[in-house]
């Protein structure tokens, strides 16, 4: 395993913000939630910080999902931080769609409060991309 | 560059799960890496020493430790590279136990995990340069939102530790729900007594001022220099703190959100609170039958307050204990949860209660009624599995602690984060309890969860030592963490001004070009990802460490 990325198993790379969702990360660390080890994180100190050019990066160097995550609309440490991300996002969307990689981009918003939500959202995304990717694949 | 990097095993935490051996060989092969060791425990004092150690005796240019959360310890492992005459900022930590060893099961894949994490920050750490810590001057003065009993304590040790003190209080009177207790478990004083001996205390002192009935509308700046607008009776005023203690409280639980249970159309229907004021009052047949319901509003999913309210059951058992110590041939039935007699003293108390002959029915009750002859419970004793139903000539109810109303509205002001019941979020529950993730402001009492009174006056204290500690040298460090712009890359286009919420990026007519002001710049790092020329860069979050970052997370080892 160490060799080598799994064929099967896909690699997310997650943005995540230092006030809110990094620090749900940490707390779904401390009670013990599981999920998947393709789940990895950046931390950055707000989700505006995330530049176009990281994501499209993550995917060029094959990332099978990537998600920008931050506090949710209205409560950005940074005021209104997470505004200009969601704008970002929607703007990569739409380049996404055009290569018909829509898919792999998400954006979650949650809370420093919420571990639980934060798993969730993490393992939603890693299993549905998870499906697509072995769609067809036999072994 | 000579790189060391020290993986921790946390005890078992991260060991059982990380194959740290196999780790600390992995990054043996790096160009650049000189020590890469494993450790029971890189925090411990041994462990520290190990690091000056190896930081001196190899003249390391970087650290990295792979541990708990970056969060985590984070002071103590700067300190550690201080000491060894390392800037501190070239120290980049880790998280394999939060974000490996404790989400993952399987000891090859966390081993693979945590070799890509560690890389990432070995790639980024590459291009770290040293950074020096901000001094900022800082207002000595603090400013407490909220004036119950932790409001009150914070006041009164910041003022006695010689700090100005703006107390604001939304109320007319000081003393928030302390005030209208009769009877303040365990020393059984009265509520208003304690309340106008703190109260008493800071009208003497100088160095306090007292707003009531006022309201925080506006609040800006930043650490050590904070503006806050209050909404007086007399007017708008201005304030200027070097931080804040919010002691804002919580919201008595109203039973009528829970319509089933008839509260309000009967006063045979009553809170304990009630109970309190009007117990010499009651017209109560001779031999009274009484029951006493615990959990209105706590531990309650439906109702939307999943949590425990600690002092609800110490204050329903004391019903019971009211009741028969005036009729001595009452019937009084206890309806609970579990009994979680919490403070001290609770437990012995709930025996002799036991002992005067109230009755604890374990169970959950789904309505009441009234009925000419009393109010009708019917329920589910959950231990024997029965419906049942019985008549009282009253009910109490001992209600929980819900937020504080005016939670959201702060949280949005300060920037301070709420937790998934409304109440304010510790920075770390156990570590950092009296601290939000916002530098200098801090929270007390029960707005950051249901507490108790001794509790209350203890989380006051602490916070405003905290805040003291802060302050008292009039300077103080902070996060060198801004954005900076190259002027040679500068279009003028002056797209990052307007993203700037800060208005922290001033633009120079002559040059036409910009400049970041430190001073106003939050270190959110917009501007960096805004900019069309990259020519803003936000220190400690280059964009080339995260490019290497993110390269490094999916290399192919
Ligand atoms: S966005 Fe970039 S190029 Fe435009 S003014 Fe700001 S720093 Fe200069
Ligand atoms: S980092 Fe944020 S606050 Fe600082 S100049 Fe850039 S946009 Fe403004």
């Amino acid at each position: 395993m160490l060799e080598g990325r799994n064929a099967k198993n896909p690699e997310i790379i997650g943005f995540a913000c230092s006030y809110c969702t990094f620090k749900a990360s940490e707390m779904a660390g401390s009670l013990r939630m599981k999920y998947p080890d393709g789940v990895k994180l950046v931390q950055v100190p707000c989700s505006s910080r995330v530049d176009p050019a990281f994501v499209i990066k993550a995917v060029f160097e094959g990332a099978d999902g990537v998600f920008v995550a931050g506090c949710h609309p209205g409560d950005c440490h940074f005021i209104k931080g997470n505004y200009f991300t969601r704008r970002k996002v929607a703007a990569l969307k739409e380049m996404f769609d055009t290569f018909s990689i829509k898919d792999k981009l998400h954006l979650f918003w949650v809370s420093a409060a919420e571990g639980r939500r934060f798993v969730e959202k993490v393992s939603g995304m890693y299993n549905e991309i998870k499906e697509k990717k072995n769609a067809g694949k036999t072994n | 560059m000579k790189t060391g990097i020290f993986i921790c095993h946390c005890g078992h935490n991260i060991k059982h799960t990380v194959d740290v051996k196999k780790v600390s060989e992995y990054f043996k092969r790096f160009p650049g890496v000189v020590v890469s060791d494993d450790y029971p425990f890189v925090c411990s004092e041994p462990g520290q020493d190990m690091i000056q150690e190896a930081i001196r005796k190899h003249c390391l240019d970087r650290v990295i430790i792979a541990s708990c959360t970056p969060s985590l310890h984070e002071e103590l492992f700067k300190d550690v590279l201080k000491k060894a005459d390392l800037n501190p900022f070239l120290l980049r930590r880790v998280g394999i136990r939060e974000h490996c060893s404790w989400v993952g099961d399987d000891p090859e894949l966390n081993t693979g995990k945590a070799i890509r994490l560690i890389k990432a920050g070995l790639y980024a750490s590459a291009h770290y340069v040293p950074l020096e810590e901000k001094r900022v001057d800082v207002v000595k003065s603090g400013l407490i939102v909220g004036g119950g009993v932790s409001g009150l304590s914070a006041a009164l040790f910041l003022s006695k530790m010689g700090m100005h003190v703006y107390l604001v209080e939304k109320d007319a009177e000081l003393g928030g729900h302390v005030r209208l207790l009769k009877d303040v478990w365990p020393a059984r004083e009265d509520g208003s007594a304690i309340v106008s001996r703190m109260v008493n205390e800071l009208q003497t002192r100088e160095n306090v001022e007292i707003f009531t009935s006022t309201t925080i509308t506006e609040f800006e700046g930043f650490f050590g220099n904070y503006q806050a607008t209050l909404n007086t009776s007399s007017g708008e005023k201005k304030v200027t703190a070097g931080g804040v203690v919010v002691a804002i409280g919580f919201t008595p639980f109203d039973p009528r959100l829970k319509p089933e249970l008839n509260y309000g159309n009967d006063n045979r229907i009553m809170t304990t609170l009630e109970f309190e004021s009007r117990k010499d009052s009651l017209a109560l047949p001779e031999n009274p039958r009484v029951a006493v319901l615990h959990c209105v509003g706590s531990r309650d999913e439906q109702a939307g307050r999943p949590y425990c309210s600690r002092v609800c059951c110490i204050n329903a058992l004391r019903v019971g204990d009211a009741v028969k110590d005036r009729y001595k041939d009452s019937y009084v039935e206890s309806f609970y949860m579990d009994v979680r007699a919490h403070p001290k003293g609770g437990e012995e108390f709930f025996e002799d209660t036991q002992e005067k002959g109230v009755l604890f029915t374990r169970s959950n009750i789904s309505e009441i009624n009234l009925g000419p002859g009393g109010v009708i419970l019917r329920g589910e004793d959950t231990l024997f599995g029965e419906p049942f139903e019985r008549e009282f000539d009253l009910a109490v109810f001992s209600i929980g602690m819900s937020p504080p109303v005016d939670s959201k509205r702060i949280s949005s002001l300060l920037k301070i984060t709420l937790d998934k019941d409304k109440f304010f979020l510790e920075a770390h529950i156990k570590l950092r309890p009296f601290d939000t993730a916002v530098k200098g402001i801090f929270i007390a009492g029960s707005c950051s969860g249901p507490k108790d009174v001794e509790e209350s006056i203890n989380h006051g204290r602490a916070s405003a030592l905290k805040l003291y500690g802060f302050l008292n040298l009039g300077y103080a460090f902070v996060d060198p963490f801004i954005s900076w712009v190259d002027p040679k890359r500068c279009s003028g286009c002056r797209m990052c001004e307007k993203a700037c919420v800060a208005k922290a990026i001033r633009f120079d007519e002559e040059k036409r070009i910009v400049h970041v002001e430190e001073a106003a710049c939050m270190g959110c790092g917009l501007c960096n990802s805004t900019c069309p020329s990259s020519a803003v860069n936000l220190k400690g979050h280059m964009d080339s460490y995260i490019d290497d970052e993110i390269g490094a997370l999916m290399e192919v080892m």
